[in-house]
């Protein structure tokens, strides 16, 4: 640990303004807060505002393990995760269910969470009406009178220019039958993790200044229609590791001839896996 | 003068990761870690809680205002204190019997819900098993909670402020060394 910082970097003053905005977050489900984020010591889109959330939360006991993509093993991930055990000394892990918080980009481990977890997503773009509608000011007021036609809209283009919903990643829901949320760029498969979680879930975006929550055992509709219900990706093949047939599998060229295999996201969900099969 | 948290940055973070949880688990107490002395008539369970959240950008209303307990927030937090329920970013009812009226307080604009007041209550006692049945965000099938202390208007008038939805008020009751977090979400069952 560098003693030089205080303790998980961020001063007092600066955790205490987040964990206000944090609680009002909690109480709003989806509910976007504004909040003062803070120059970090890695440019925005590394996951400045997910590190600022898990900088509040942390504490000397906690158990950290950060993914990015499911990995725990990639760039952003082991410099995310080195970066609290400097300055805070936290204990990290790559283990989902040895950790207290786990913060990620871009996924939601195959593993289970449980309610003493808590689940902190970095989030490049918070607010899902953007790309419809720049102004600020505008989608404000849209999220005020509940009104999301402009997404359905855009939903039901989709389907009139492919004949299905072409979004797959960072699909929107609704959270608790009233805020339209961003839940960052996951894959769609991961939607259904988000209803009813036991474990709570945060969002921080440090460049666009905002966080929100959704709560565990909240009610999360991804956007769908009667006639086009939402359904998530699935795969002929399964995992080349570990045989899993149940997780979100990455496509990985292999070679120069374009062979191509298939293997779990989740490194550690794939990794568990492949210890426990027979040699 | 009293003394505040022995450890600032970690009895805060202690008890902020219990409200936290409390907030996301509503009606279901939970135990603060860390209690600081305080000053009549702020209950040691409240001031946790302001001295874990509330400093220089913070409005504090007190229901029983003193000298004593004034000095001793401004001086372990800076926070403001204010003389209108209205202007509370976080409002101490310290004899809930009299409490004003929950439309007194700031319950947020249409385009920012978040800028709305949180009521830090204290109350005689929590019974887990007698009382209501809630349920919303954060609640699994329903929770019960009986809370000692508090008037039955508190609930008529939380009722009637359910149609402004998303607008609101937060509260957390504290009792003794537990808090139990009431956000504008959760809906009380017929019974």
């Amino acid at each position: 640990m560098t003693p030089s910082y205080n303790f998980a970097f961020l001063d007092e003053n600066t955790k205490r303004m987040l964990r206000r905005a944090l609680l009002k977050a909690v109480a709003i489900p989806g509910y976007q807060v504004p909040f003062g984020s803070r120059e970090m010591p890695l440019p925005y889109g590394w996951g400045t505002g997910g590190i600022q959330v898990t900088a509040a939360l942390l504490g000397p006991d906690d158990v950290l393990k950060v993914i990015d993509q499911g990995a725990d093993d990639t760039t952003n991930a082991v410099n995310i995760r080195r970066f609290f055990s400097r300055v805070a000394g936290v204990a990290t892990t790559e283990r989902t269910s040895e950790a207290s918080v786990i913060q990620t980009r871009h996924r939601i481990p195959e593993t289970s969470l449980r309610e003493d977890q808590i689940l902190v997503f970095q989030v490049p773009e918070p607010e899902p009406l953007r790309t419809l509608e720049p102004r600020e000011a505008e989608t404000r007021t849209l999220h005020a009178l509940a009104d999301y036609g402009l997404m359905h809209v855009k939903l039901y283009e989709d389907i009139a220019q492919y004949g299905h919903i072409a979004t797959s990643y960072d699909y929107p829901v609704l959270v608790d039958g009233r805020f339209l949320t961003s839940p960052s760029p996951i894959p769609k498969f991961d939607n259904p993790k988000l209803d009813h979680s036991p474990a709570l879930m945060l969002f921080g975006a440090g460049r666009e200044k905002r966080l929100y929550a959704i709560p565990p055992y909240t009610k999360v509709e991804s956007l769908a229609f009667d006639d086009h219900p939402f359904e998530i990706q699935q795969w002929e093949e399964t995992c080349a590791l570990c045989g899993s047939g149940k997780s979100y599998l990455d496509e990985v060229v292999v070679d120069d001839q374009g062979t191509r295999m298939f293997v779990c996201s989740d490194t550690d969900y794939c990794g568990q896996r492949q210890a426990e099969m027979p040699s | 003068m009293l003394a505040a948290f022995a450890d600032p940055v970690f009895d805060s973070q202690r008890n902020f990761r219990e409200l936290l949880q409390a907030m996301a688990r509503p009606m279901q107490p939970r135990e603060l870690p860390l209690l600081p002395p305080s000053p009549a008539p702020i209950a040691p369970a409240a001031m946790a809680v302001l001295l874990t959240l509330c400093d220089t950008t913070t409005a504090v209303w007190l229901q029983q205002p003193n000298e004593e307990a004034a000095q001793h927030l401004r001086f372990h937090t800076g926070t403001r204190l204010v003389e209108k329920p209205a202007e509370a970013d976080f409002a101490l009812i310290s004899e809930p019997a009299s409490m004003p009226p929950l439309e007194a307080f700031a319950h947020g604009d249409m385009r920012y819900p978040d800028r709305s007041a949180s009521l830090i209550v204290q109350v005689a006692g929590f019974r887990t098993d007698a009382g209501a049945r809630f349920t919303g965000p954060g609640i699994r099938d329903s929770a019960q909670l009986s809370i000692d202390g508090l008037p039955q208007r508190f609930w008529q008038q939380r009722a009637a402020m359910a149609a402004l939805l998303p607008l609101g008020i937060d509260v957390y009751f504290v009792s003794a060394n537990h808090v139990a977090a009431l956000p504008r979400t959760t809906r009380t069952l017929e019974s």
